[in-house]
């Protein structure tokens, strides 16, 4: 019975577990039972380690995407703001566009976006178009704040800096480039790494699409065993410990590109 | 060493911001090899004339030719004749992303297609010239005003242009580092580079210039060689400027 459920109980365990663990408090055995249960029985650790694979590929293929989105919109809205002549009817359009999908992202819950795109406009039918329907909301989500994010560097770097590209020959985009974007990145690092994080802990929300991500995983093993204290702390920390070495490995990042400042 | 061949030539440049009228018609031929000092007094719209010529500011109205071109043309692929017009700032604006090799030799190789090497050589040999080559490695913000300015007449002059805009280049620098920069433009008006500086030293205007202008109120008040216009100055305005600038 047990076995066609792939489920074990408490006693069945106990009873094949070593002999130290029978005379150990009820307290203890039962937190190493519910362990067994969420990590070691049936091989579970592989829901979690294939629900990490989910949770990277949308976080950085949604990254990439909102990072691109996000430049591009900044430099429209920087391009808009700063012209010192009345900006030409595309260049308008263009802005036009962009406060509106700033406007409409920001405005908007996350999960409502993730539920209109899953189940209005793309409605995936495959494992893989559900993964690229999870990126692009997401990437989507992300470019309206790195936008935002990416404005103000460009917006912070000196004037003098554009007026000298261009006086050297370099047409505006080539000048924004090599020149304003580079140092615009390294202002904005701290603040792209936060959005980071963000999107990196937002990836929980795409098991509404019926993505099968870390969190969804957790949830399959709550809903097999009917204990959710170990799977869901152990959820928690699964996050915290990415989320600190993201934050490690982008202090790196910071500080050698801090190498030119001295 | 000026030749006979007009290099610049300006008709009838009008600029406006908003509706304040900065320049009201300047009519001006530059000959090549020439060096042109342009002084004035702070808001006469001297800086905004010299970044029309480059176009880093377009005029309202009037036509600027260039070696034959009028760049005002919006058809005119105004890029392609930045690169043959060099422009130090009063802030230098290096890159400060960059070492000072690179600063002077992106350009070259991103633009004039040199590659990296011949444009590496062309930097050390300008550097050499301005006693800076052994700061090729370093970065903006090791340097001190000076050198800043130095470096960034060098990585204008990079990319090998036939004329050179100095917008105030020593009105930033500590006193004592004003001389080094002046000796580096000296040197360049010596081998026949045309030049249109922006200055507040009148000392080396006199000394440099070939001609000097004076704009007030939007126009060229009064011009020609360093000992008419501060020899012997005809208008009241030029004559009340110099009044306050000479002690």
């Amino acid at each position: 019975m047990g076995e066609t459920l792939n489920i074990i109980s408490f006693t069945e365990w106990l009873s094949g577990a070593p002999g130290w663990l029978q005379s150990c408090p009820d307290w203890i055995q039962n937190f190493i039972f519910q362990c067994y249960q969420t990590f070691i029985y049936a091989d579970r650790w592989k829901f979690f380690l294939s629900g990490l694979e989910i949770t990277f590929i949308v976080t950085i293929g949604a990254l990439l995407l909102g990072v691109i989105i996000g430049l591009l919109l900044a430099v429209i809205r920087t391009s808009h703001d700063l012209s010192v002549q009345k900006p030409n009817v595309i260049l308008r359009i263009l802005n036009a566009f962009a406060n509106l999908y700033l406007t409409v992202i920001r405005g908007t819950p996350m999960m409502v976006q993730l539920l209109i795109m899953g189940f209005v406009i793309m409605v995936p039918k495959t494992d893989t178009g559900t993964v690229v329907c999870g990126i692009i909301t997401l990437g989507i989500n992300s470019g309206a704040y790195v936008a935002e994010i990416a404005r103000s560097g460009i917006m912070s770097i000196d004037r003098g800096q554009m007026e000298a590209g261009r006086s050297l020959g370099f047409n505006y985009v080539q000048t924004m480039w090599n020149f304003i974007i580079p140092q615009a990145f390294k202002n904005i690092l701290p603040a792209l790494c936060n959005e980071m994080i963000t999107l990196l802990k937002d990836t929980s929300l795409v098991s509404v699409i019926a993505l099968r991500d870390v969190t969804k995983q957790a949830q399959n093993i709550v809903s097999i065993t009917y204990q959710a204290y170990v799977p869901y702390i152990s959820l928690a920390v699964i996050y915290l410990i990415i989320v600190i070495i993201l934050t490690k490995l982008l202090g790196i990042l910071e500080r050698r590109l801090r190498n030119s400042d001295h | 060493m000026i030749t006979d061949k007009t290099l610049i030539k300006v008709d009838g440049l009008k600029k406006s911001f908003k509706d304040i009228e900065v320049l009201k018609g300047i009519n001006l031929e530059i000959k090549q090899g020439e060096v042109v000092v342009i002084i004035g007094p702070s808001g006469c719209g001297k800086s905004t004339f010299l970044r029309t010529l480059n176009l880093l500011e377009r005029p309202t109205s009037g036509t600027i030719n260039f070696d034959g071109v009028n760049i005002t043309d919006p058809n005119t692929d105004i890029n392609l004749h930045r690169q043959k017009i060099g422009m130090v700032f009063q802030h230098f604006n290096l890159f400060p992303h960059m070492t000072v090799l690179k600063n002077m030799t992106i350009a070259p190789v991103k633009l004039s297609k040199l590659s990296k090497t011949e444009a590496e050589e062309r930097a050390m040999k300008l550097l050499d010239r301005v006693g800076l080559a052994d700061r090729a490695l370093s970065y903006p913000s090791q340097l001190s005003g000076g050198q800043k300015q130095r470096v960034a007449i060098v990585r204008a002059l990079a990319m090998q242009p036939e004329v050179m805009l100095f917008d105030e280049p020593t009105s930033a620098l500590d006193p004592e580092m004003v001389g080094e920069v002046l000796d580096v433009m000296k040197s360049l008006a010596k081998d026949g580079m045309t030049m249109a500086i922006v200055t507040h030293e009148m000392g080396f205007a006199k000394e440099v210039a070939d001609r000097v202008l004076f704009i007030d109120q939007g126009i060229i008040m009064e011009q020609g060689s360093p000992a008419e216009v501060f020899g012997n100055p005809k208008s009241p305005r030029l004559k009340d400027f110099l009044s306050k600038v000479i002690s």
